[in-house]
This record gives structure tokens, C-alpha cells and sequence, in this order.
């Protein structure tokens, strides 16, 4: 569904440098995290001038997306860098919901008339949308799916916490027909559809709930095999959150270290106390460890196992990391870092809040549980210690 | 047959890893060959248990320069790349024809050290028998009283008039010292002067009067290593590497060495984890939902690592290692202490009595889980490397760095 990975994992090109700065410049100018502050203090979704910027100056928004539907045919890869810079300063708005959610979600379920309709119009930055998958529960499981659809296709059910969906202008929709689940389409002022904004922990992301009475919607792609390309869509957006983690905690651990190498007390830098340094060392080790698990995923190819298994461990070490770096980073700010001024409670608060979206780590870990099976039941039929050998003829 | 030229090997990855095999199937003896290819893993290690054709085949191997690929050609090398000869490694790991871990110290640690420091006389001598596997070294830097601190090692040699050395004092933590042909010693010259410029170095031949290796009792219950004493040992001042007093840049070499190509290229596989989940799974801890998720948050985290050494190995172009050689280092010392006692709780009884004979290798994981982050610098000097190395955090303080050697306080 992506373009194939053609570099060598790891191998950074000149376009990843170019690309990762231009996004970079571009955010600090018009969003650095004093914006992303400022708009979640005055409860506004986004900055729509600068949404639009970053669609037509850069193309962010269709970076990723085929051609044929309006984007760039570029790889997921390309995304995962724009992302981590969109984490470093904690962006929020639709960006993230519409390219890494549902726009994977409308692609894995290969309705082309929809995606023909819906994606050049997320391409060129003039349509947001949210995938609502869960019910309250958090877990993204086919089995708890209960809202349900229809023979004339009417939805009934809710959806919550959905990230944007009370203000993106497409909804995809994971919902139980006679055939199943399926993805079905949602706009905003369909009779039967309720939207309400619900209060967050994170206010950079918004978080709405959804209230469906028989509302009338579009089924796209195969009836009864929703799922598969709900599966799909959390993967990618697996890969994209760690990414974006690993953004954040890079900028958790660029504050923390500047911090530690400006403040004095006892006549030091702090940053000269042991206690402050092994902490911080330790940040470090996550965050690189958390870069390393973010990228391998993002380098292999959406669809092979090897996509799954790495945006599953990516999802699991990543958000945990990440969590720990924020409550670090308050720690080693001590007092100032307590603060509602400081930015460093904008970081715990969003790790917190991603821990809960796309499944917690403890559900992706018993996810795994299979893949890990599979390893050690190779590891018992590997007796010899090295490969059989192929004789050359 | 001998192989090309380096400038000769193929220069595409898989034409080379090729040009390896064939070699390697045209030069090992055929019943060594047949046994690999059967996949008999008794039989190849019963070809290489025998000291006379274990040698023989060392003496082939060192001869082709594959032995020690990234040496310059002329001395012992092929003059490859790091990535290259990592490549060559792995053909030698698969036919079970590379050199064995006991010559870390020897190829990985002596030889480059040689090649940087030594006279074209330590050099004809010494690297042509490292490359051929005819000397086993053993390291001899840590003492009682420098572990951490190193620089801090009290070993005196003292020059004599003919120009010899007489060295005295004691080295611990010296693997294989008891079986070594020679040593890497590095020894105090002048005491007057601050730690790090009162050393020399030195390759000292083991069976020199006055050296006694001992073993060295670990915790485990094993010795695999030695503690060593020098007592009035006469060392010439040929054996003497690098000029008097600078030592330390030369053990700066020696300590360096990490890339070096001869381990294969690092992959995201199976590890340590994996072999845990298939003991829970006959122990029946597998059931306990808790356990589960543990062993799978250790999976996840030893694959995050594995990410991590490729990332490290695609980064550093050179051979040189770097501060993100420490954030690996803290890494694996974590996950093994966490793997150490979770494999003893996957054990019925928690691992604490088993039937005489019965011993679980739950055991020896635990009580061996804290090595790596003692071994080769405590996890303690990692974090102060890396928050000042990649975090600029300000460099610790050592009252004594500039005080002569001799002034310094004891304890």
C-alpha cells in the first residue's frame, strides 16, 4: 500500500536529511511546542493556515499517498521522519488522525471509488477525517465491536475516545453488518450522527465522542473483511506513533540536558551531580534503543510479517519509553518542571494519552505472544548450530 | 590454491561471501567439508577438539589472510573494510572455520595493537603467529587497585642498567593467563609523574620467570580467569611497545578496538529471550499470564537492541567505537541481569534445589547475569561516558589527574 523500501535498513540518504529539515525549519518557525501549548490552552483543533501550508509547500499530507490518488508515492519511511519532527514539538490537529489513521484505513480497505474520492482531497489538504475504531474499552479487538450495521446500512452504536472525531470532516468507520465487520463511511451532518468534543488529558490531540442512531453510511471495500484492514491501518499507525515518540523524547532529553548543563546549585552544575548524569544517561539509552525499534519497523515493508512484528515491538517499547523520559524530565527539572508554565507536562501528558491509543503496551505484548511462539519453536528445531549448507553443482 | 589480491576480491557483497565459500570448500579438508554439509555438528567439533588439525587448519587459514581480513595486505591481512570482512566472517562461522573465542584478546586486541605500535621486528614477529593462531594472549591491565580507574595501576617496571626491565606487582581478571603465550602488560615507569603518563606497555612472553597465573574463583563457582603475580620479572626492552612512559595511548589503541570485523554482521533473530520462552514452555510457566508478559517485554526489548547494534554497525564507517557503543553496552548489562532472574523464576522451584547432578541452566544465567555490567567497565563508568560524551554533561572530577603518581591517595 506504500511504496517499496528501496534503502538498506539504516541507511539514511540525502532526501531523508532534506526532508527532515525542511519539516523541521517549517515547524519551528510556524509551530514550535509554544504553539501547540497555545492552542490546546484556548481549546482551538489546529492552525488551519498552516495545515494548508504544510499540503501545498511541502505536500506533507500526500508524501506517502500513490500517485494515482493525488500524493507523492513516497514511503512510509518519509512519513516516519515527518512525524518524529511533528512529535519534537508535540503537534496536534488532524494531521496525524487523517494521514496516519484514516487515510491508511481507506487505503488497506481498497475501496478504489473511495479512495478515488476521498484521498486526493486528503493529498491536497482540503479534507480531515478519523478512523473510529473503539468503544470505550480501548482494546482494538474485532470482538468488541459492537456497534452495529444494518441490511440498509444504518449505523447504530458509539465510538470513543475517537482522536478528531468531533471536528474531522470524513469518519471511517469499523462497524458489525450480517457479513461482519466492515469499514463504513461517515460525513458530518448525517442524520442519527451525534459529536461531541470530550475533555482530554493531552489537549494538544482532540478527542470526541461518537453517537450513532441509525445513521446512514457507505460500506467500502470486501463486506466482512473491515478487520483485516483495521489490522493494517493500527500497524502503520503503530510505526508512525513510535516515531513521533521518539521526536518527543529527543526533545525531553535536548530540554533536560540543556537544563542540567545551566542550572547551579551547591555551587555546580547540576549536570556535574552523578545522580543527574546516570538518569540522563539513561534517557538516552531509551531514546536510542526507542529510535532503533521506530525505524527498523518503519524500514521494512507494510504487509510482511516483518512490518507487524516490528511495529509491535515498536508500539510496546517505544510508548513505555517514552513515559518514563517524560516523568524523567519533570524529575530532573525539580520544581520548575512542576510547573504549569514549563512544557514538560505537555510531554507526560501526551505519552500518557498515547499509551491508551492503538491498544495499550500490555495488549500488544499479548498480542505477540504468538510471534514469540513461533521464535521459539524455531529455536527448538535448530539443532545444528550453524545453517545446512547448498552444495554448489 | 591462494586467494587473490585483495584488490582482486569481488567487490558486490554476495560475489565476495561467494568468493569465500569456494575458497573455504576448496581448501578444507573433505571430511571436515563433508561434515558440514551433512549438518553433523558432533563430527565438526569433534575435527576441531584435535589440537594437531585444528592447528593445521589455523596454519591454512592464517596463510590466506582470511583469518584476520581487516590487517593490511603484506602483513598478515587482506586490507578489508569492517563490513567487508564481517562478510568473510560469516562464511567462516558457517562452515565452522573461523578462530575460536580464546583468541579474542590475540586478533581482536594484540594484533591491531601491534600494527599501530609496534617495530618492523614485533611486527615480523609477532603477527604472522597471531594470524596463523600459533600464540594464545591474555590481557594483563586490571589490578587489585585499578579497576575503573585504570590509569591508577601500580605495577612497577623499573629499567636496568643493560636496559631491561624488572617488572613487580599483581593483575587481575586475566582470562586464559594460566595457558597464554603472551601478555599485554601494561606496567608503572614514573611514579612522579600524573597516572596516565607513567606507563608503558609491554608484550610480555607468559614463561618469563616470576610470572604465576592463578585461578581466580568467580562467584559461579568457576575460574575462568586468573589472578596473575609478577615477581622480579625480567623483561627485555624489545618487548617494550610504544615509546617509555606512553602506554597509555597505546592502551588507548588496545581499548579501542571494538569493530573490527571479525564477528558476522549483527541480525534481528533469534536471542536469549527466545530460549527462555521455550524453557517456560516446558516448565508450564508460560500459563501464568504475569510471566507471559515479562518474557515477552524482554523479547521485545532484546530485538530493540539487536535494532540497535545494526543501526551501529550501519553508522560507524570507521572502526573506531563510540560513545553509542556505551548506550549499547548499559543496554545489554540491563537485559541481562533482567533475563538472569527471570529465567530462575520459570523455574518449579524458583531454581533454589534441584536432584543431585539435576542442575538447571537457569542457575548459571542467574548467577552470571551481572558480568556484563562489571566486565569491560561498569555500567557506572557507561552512564558517565555517554552523558558526557553524547550529552556534554560536564566531565567528572578527579582530584588526582594532575598530582604525580606517587602522591596520590591510597585505599
Amino acid at each position: 500500500m506504500y511504496a517499496e523500501q528501496r534503502d538498506p535498513e539504516f541507511g539514511w540518504t540525502g532526501e531523508h536529511r532534506q526532508l527532515r529539515e525542511t519539516v523541521r525549519g517549517l515547524l519551528a518557525e510556524r509551530a514550535p511546542v509554544s504553539r501547540s501549548r497555545e492552542l490546546a490552552e484556548v481549546g482551538e483543533r489546529y492552525d488551519p493556515a498552516l495545515y494548508a501550508a504544510l499540503a501545498e509547500q511541502v505536500g506533507l499530507q500526500g508524501l506517502a499517498l500513490p500517485e494515482r490518488f493525488g500524493g507523492y508515492g513516497g514511503t512510509l519511511l518519509d512519513l516516519a521522519i515527518v512525524v518524529e519532527e511533528m512529535g519534537r514539538v508535540l503537534h496536534g490537529g488532524p494531521f496525524f488522525p487523517t494521514v496516519a489513521l484514516a487515510a491508511p484505513a481507506l487505503m488497506a480497505a481498497a475501496d478504489e471509488a473511495a479512495c478515488a474520492e476521498y484521498l486526493p482531497r486528503i493529498a491536497d489538504g482540503t479534507l480531515t477525517a478519523a478512523l473510529a475504531v473503539v468503544e470505550g474499552s480501548g482494546v482494538w479487538s474485532a470482538d468488541d465491536v459492537s456497534t452495529t450495521a444494518d441490511i440498509g446500512g444504518l449505523l447504530t452504536g458509539a465510538k470513543f475516545p475517537v482522536l478528531d472525531g468531533a471536528d474531522a470532516d470524513l469518519l471511517v468507520l469499523a462497524a458489525r453488518g450480517p457479513e461482519g465487520v466492515s469499514l463504513y463511511l461517515v460525513e458530518p451532518g448525517t442524520p442519527g450522527l451525534r459529536r461531541a468534543p470530550m475533555e482530554t488529558l493531552d489537549g494538544t490531540r482532540r478527542m470526541g465522542r461518537l453517537t450513532l442512531d441509525r445513521t446512514p453510511a457507505r460500506r467500502i471495500g470486501t463486506p466482512g473483511q473491515g478487520w483485516a484492514a483495521v489490522v493494517q491501518a493500527r500497524e502503520v499507525a503503530s510505526v508512525l506513533m513510535a516515531a513521533e515518540q521518539v521526536g518527543a523524547m529527543a526533545a525531553c532529553v535536548e530540554l533536560t540536558a540543556e537544563y542540567a548543563k545551566t542550572r547551579r546549585q551547591f555551587g555546580r552544575l547540576i549536570g556535574s551531580f552523578q545522580g543527574v548524569k546516570h538518569r540522563l544517561a539513561d534517557m538516552a539509552v531509551r531514546l536510542e534503543m526507542s529510535r532503533s525499534a521506530a525505524y527498523w519497523a518503519a524500514w521494512q515493508d507494510p504487509g510482511t510479517d516483518e512490518f507487524s512484528f516490528g511495529a509491535a515491538t515498536a508500539r510496546s517499547f517505544c510508548s513505555e519509553a517514552y513515559l518514563q523520559t517524560a516523568q524523567d524530565t519533570i524529575q530532573l527539572h525539580g520544581g520548575i518542571g512542576f510547573t504549569w508554565e514549563h512544557d514538560a507536562h505537555l510531554y507526560l501528558r501526551r505519552a500518557r494519552a498515547d499509551m491508551a491509543l492503538l491498544g495499550t503496551p500490555t495488549q500488544v505484548r499479548a498480542e505477540l505472544e504468538t510471534t514469540v511462539l513461533a521464535a521459539a519453536a524455531e529455536l527448538d528445531s535448530a539443532v545444528p548450530a550453524w545453517p545446512a549448507i547448498e552444495v554448489p553443482a | 590454491m591462494t586467494l587473490a589480491h585483495p584488490v582482486d576480491l569481488p567487490a558486490a557483497e554476495a560475489d565476495l561471501a561467494d568468493a569465500v565459500g569456494a575458497w573455504l570448500r576448496e581448501n578444507l579438508p573433505p571430511d571436515w567439508l563433508a561434515a558440514v554439509d551433512a549438518g553433523d555438528h558432533a563430527a565438526v567439533e569433534r575435527i576441531r577438539a584435535d589440537p594437531g588439525r585444528r592447528a593445521a587448519w589455523f596454519d591454512v587459514l592464517g596463510a590466506s589472510g582470511l583469518a584476520t581480513p581487516t590487517w593490511p595486505w603484506g602483513q598478515g591481512g587482506l586490507g578489508l573494510t569492517a563490513d567487508r570482512a564481517s562478510i568473510v566472517t560469516e562464511q567462516l562461522v558457517r562452515y565452522r572455520a573461523e578462530r575460536p573465542n580464546q583468541d579474542f584478546v590475540g586478533l581482536t586486541l594484540a594484533g591491531p595493537t601491534i600494527l599501530e605500535w609496534g617495530t618492523d621486528e614485533q611486527k615480523a614477529a609477532r603477527l604472522p603467529a597471531l594470524a596463523r593462531g600459533r600464540e594464545l594472549w591474555c590481557q594483563l591491565f586490571s589490578e587489585p587497585g585499578a579497576g575503573s580507574d585504570l590509569a591508577a595501576l601500580s605495577t612497577r617496571a623499573v629499567q636496568r642498567e643493560d636496559s631491561s626491565w624488572l617488572v613487580n606487582g599483581q593483575k587481575v581478571w586475566n582470562s586464559y593467563a594460566h595457558l597464554a603465550d603472551f601478555g599485554l602488560l601494561m606496567a608503572r615507569t614514573d611514579p612522579a609523574a600524573p597516572k596516565h603518563r607513567g606507563i608503558t606497555y609491554f608484550l610480555l612472553d607468559m614463561r618469563t620467570p616470576g610470572v604465576e597465573p592463578r585461578p581466580l574463583k568467580q562467584m559461579t563457582g568457576n575460574a575462568e580467569f586468573n589472578e596473575t603475580f609478577l615477581t622480579d620479572v625480567v623483561v627485555p626492552d624489545s618487548a617494550r611497545l610504544g615509546p617509555v612512559n606512553q602506554g597509555w595511548a597505546v592502551a588507548i589503541t588496545t581499548l579501542m578496538q571494538e569493530r573490527n570485523g571479525l564477528s558476522g554482521r549483527p541480525v534481528v533473530g533469534q536471542g536469549e529471550s527466545d530460549r527462555l520462552v521455550g524453557r517456560a514452555l516446558t516448565t508450564g510457566a508460560w500459563r501464568d499470564p504475569l510471566l507471559r508478559d515479562r518474557l515477552v517485554s524482554a523479547f521485545v526489548e532484546e530485538r530493540a537492541l539487536q535494532m540497535t547494534t545494526i543501526r551501529g554497525f550501519v553508522a560507524a564507517g570507521s572502526g573506531a567505537p563510540t560513545a553509542e557503543g556505551s548506550i549499547r553496552k548499559l543496554a545489554h548489562a540491563t537485559l541481562s541481569e533482567k533475563l538472569g532472574v527471570l529465567g530462575t523464576e520459570l523455574e518449579p522451584d524458583g531454581a533454589v534445589a534441584w536432584d543431585a547432578g539435576e542442575r538447571p541452566v537457569a542457575v548459571d544465567a542467574f548467577l552470571a547475569m551481572k558480568t556484563y555490567s562489571i566486565a569491560g567497565g561498569t555500567s557506572e563508568i557507561q552512564r558517565n561516558i555517554i552523558s558526557e560524551r553524547v550529552l556534554g554533561m560536564p566531565k567528572d572530577p578527579d582530584p588526582e589527574r594532575h598530582k604525580p603518581f606517587q602522591e596520590r591517595s591510597r585505599g
